[in-house]
């Protein structure tokens, strides 16, 4: 029981992190890579705690996350598609412009000097698990599927390796990015969402807190591979929730030590795995259809 | 939002006193070439300690004289004003001066490099007081005292003055030291927790008072205290406070500013009427949060300090100095800090209890006994 209970408890603190990076796999396999992910959940985040509190359904409130991470990655995805825009300058742009917008918003609508915000939370449907936690690795398998065991997906997979090839098969290129940034983008408002309405049961202004960021270094960890970035995922989000553990029973240890120890677990892990290349070839690069 | 409070560059720039580019020595990315030009020099002079000003503070011609027309105060912060936390409680005090005095007032997010430019052209624009809310505003104000003798400048904490330069400071460690007292006196498993935020001294110098007040009444007592790093991480304040009660952490404390609904919801998800949990409210009322767990709060009065300093302002008799504002300080009756119990749950505290922690109260406010503190 107890370690349902942890399970749940893990699934619940990384569940944010697990969503945007799954999003995010699946568009760096298409070659675009979102630096606006940690942007898009902030205000997918806010999104939800706008509708979350206003209506006190938290089903309403994660589809309005979803669609409000939607619609700013295809804002995204217009500059770096049609306008062929640096990828990490507009991501960084949506960074900043999400942090000022969601900053204002709460202050206009929860008032100048801020206050505490409770949020409705998931109804659970199997023990101590939400459906957001139950459909976590259904996601993750069924991504997976998708991109090694059907053509789209391997149309996509060629969008990030060598997109001439994919587009001279038939394809467009352009499509399948759009497809994988509006995927990822609503995976980015769902993740933001979650984190608000069930991670949290609340708002604080830069509340994503750089998890978008950590999304993107999970996609590295997982070797751009869905059930691994899912698993890099849980690993550091155990590893945060173990050094909250040790935090609270060592004495005279600083806790930056503690603090810092998810990541050099990362590091550590990596130092193993991270042998050979399984970037997508063409990540980040801009496509032009004649060259 | 990140706090800047803990930045050390504000007083080694003021080991520089005069120079007029402030905001390139108070950079970060200076910092190096400061120290290694300092040791060039052979620290020749010059360097003297900024918490040593107090000697300036003479009651000669002050240029300062009472303000005719409308009061124009101005505030600084190190970080949002709606972090429920350090910068709204200036805020608030701000609105206090605003309803209270009918001034006209401004405020802004300045820090690092952006302080003294914000501080100069508010003088220049005629604010009669420039508040700024943290120790890093302190030197700054004081060298911009001598080019602007009728702009009265204080900083919240610090220990520079000048005729019209000061600091003042708000005792929240005599609230932190009652929660302690309460969470002591009440602490079933001989637990208690604290969870932090940003690790700022503000924050350890009230974490160290609360220790104080439990280690009090109960000396064996077991004080968890725990950072996240973030007073706007919401699910890491919630994971800190849950590992603190599954350490058997029965009453939890907290300085996690937006993040305390985190705290509490942890709080709320545990409790039990065979075990029951407990939280304490920081800075503000956080009484009647939603999740019905906070038995009193340990809260800052802004109108006190604020309102006070702005009328001397007005009157034209501000003295420079450093003002502490605690239990001991009220304005319209409403004291600067207060420990307040929540009614609904005041039924759950045993009179005995209650008893000791006014007589404790009673003693703070009489000066029979100085709740430790930290200088910062």
């Amino acid at each position: 029981m107890a370690a349902l209970e942890f399970a749940a408890n893990l699934l619940r603190y990384a569940a944010p992190v697990s969503i945007a990076a799954l999003g995010e796999s699946v568009s760096q396999k298409s070659g675009v890579i979102n630096i606006g992910l940690e942007g898009q959940m902030l205000l997918a985040a806010f999104a939800a705690t706008l509708v979350g509190s206003r209506t006190g359904n938290p089903w309403l409130a994660l589809l309005a996350a979803l669609l409000v991470g939607l619609v700013f990655a295809m804002i995204q995805g217009f500059f770096t598609l049609r306008l062929l825009v640096d990828q990490v300058v507009i991501g960084t742009a949506v960074n900043l412009f999400a942090l000022g917008l969601t900053s204002t918003l709460f202050r206009v609508v929860f008032g100048q000097s801020g206050q505490l915000v409770s949020l409705p939370d998931l109804p659970k449907v199997f023990g101590p698990f939400d459906l957001g936690m139950v459909l976590l690795l259904p996601l993750a398998i069924g991504i997976t599927w998708f991109l090694t065991r059907t053509k789209p997906g391997l149309a996509l997979r060629g969008a990030g390796e060598y997109p001439a090839a994919v587009e001279s098969a038939g394809y467009s290129v352009m499509g399948l990015r759009a497809g994988a940034i509006a995927f990822g983008g609503a995976l980015a408002g769902l993740a933001g969402g979650y984190l608000a309405i069930a991670s949290a049961g609340s708002f604080a202004e830069n509340m994503t807190a750089g998890r978008g960021f950590v999304a993107i270094a999970m996609v590295t960890f997982g070797r751009w591979k869905p059930i691994w970035v899912f698993g890099a995922s849980l690993l550091v989000g155990a590893a945060e929730l173990t050094q909250f553990l040790l935090q609270a029973q060592a004495v005279g240890i600083p806790h930056q030590v503690f603090r810092a120890m998810p990541y050099v677990l990362a590091l550590a892990v990596l130092v193993f795995v991270g042998k050979g290349t399984s970037v997508p070839m063409a990540l980040g690069l801009p496509y032009r259809r004649e060259k | 939002m990140k706090d800047k409070r803990l930045v050390p560059f504000a007083p080694i720039g003021s080991f520089f006193p005069g120079t007029p580019r402030m905001k390139f020595y108070m950079s970060r990315l200076f910092l190096p070439f400061l120290l290694v030009a300092a040791l060039l020099a052979g620290c020749s002079g010059g360097a003297q300690p900024s918490g040593s000003g107090s000697t300036t503070a003479e009651a000669s011609d002050t240029g300062l004289k009472p303000v005719e027309g409308k009061l124009k105060v101005a505030l600084l912060t190190p970080g949002s004003v709606a972090d429920s936390g350090w910068s709204k409680i200036a805020y608030d005090g701000l609105m206090a001066i605003k309803t209270e005095l009918n001034a006209e007032v401004n405020n802004q997010e300045a820090m690092g490099a952006k302080v003294t430019d914000a501080m100069r052209s508010y003088a220049q624009q005629g604010y009669h007081l420039i508040i700024g809310h943290g120790f890093e505003y302190n030197a700054p104000g004081v060298k911009l005292a001598g080019d602007f003798p009728s702009t009265v400048f204080v900083s919240s904490s610090g220990g520079a003055t000048a005729s019209n330069a000061g600091a003042f400071r708000f005792y929240l460690e005599q609230g932190f030291y009652l929660a302690g007292q309460m969470a002591g006196l009440m602490s079933k498993s001989g637990v208690v927790a604290m969870i932090g935020g940003d690790d700022v001294p503000s924050i350890r110098s009230t974490f160290k008072a609360f220790k104080a007040g439990a280690e009090s009444v109960q000396p064996s007592i077991r004080v968890i205290e725990q950072f996240t790093g973030s007073g706007a991480d919401v699910p890491k304040a919630k994971q800190a406070t849950l590992a603190a009660i599954d350490q058997g952490a029965d009453f939890v404390i907290h300085q996690a500013n937006q993040a305390a609904q985190g705290v509490f919801d942890a709080v709320k998800e545990r409790t039990t009427s065979e075990k029951p949990i407990y939280a304490f409210g920081a800075n503000e009322n956080q009484n009647g949060n939603s999740s019905g767990v906070v038995i009193a709060s340990a809260i800052i009065q802004p109108k006190a300090g604020f309102v006070a300093l702005a009328k001397d302002v007005q009157a034209g008799t501000y003295k420079g100095g450093i003002r502490l504002v605690g239990m001991s300080d009220s304005f319209d009756g409403v004291p600067a800090i207060e420990f307040l119990v929540n009614p609904a749950l005041s039924s759950k505290i045993p009179t005995d209890v209650r008893q000791q922690l006014d007589k404790t109260q009673i003693s703070i406010i009489g000066g029979a006994f100085t709740v430790p503190k930290d200088e910062f």
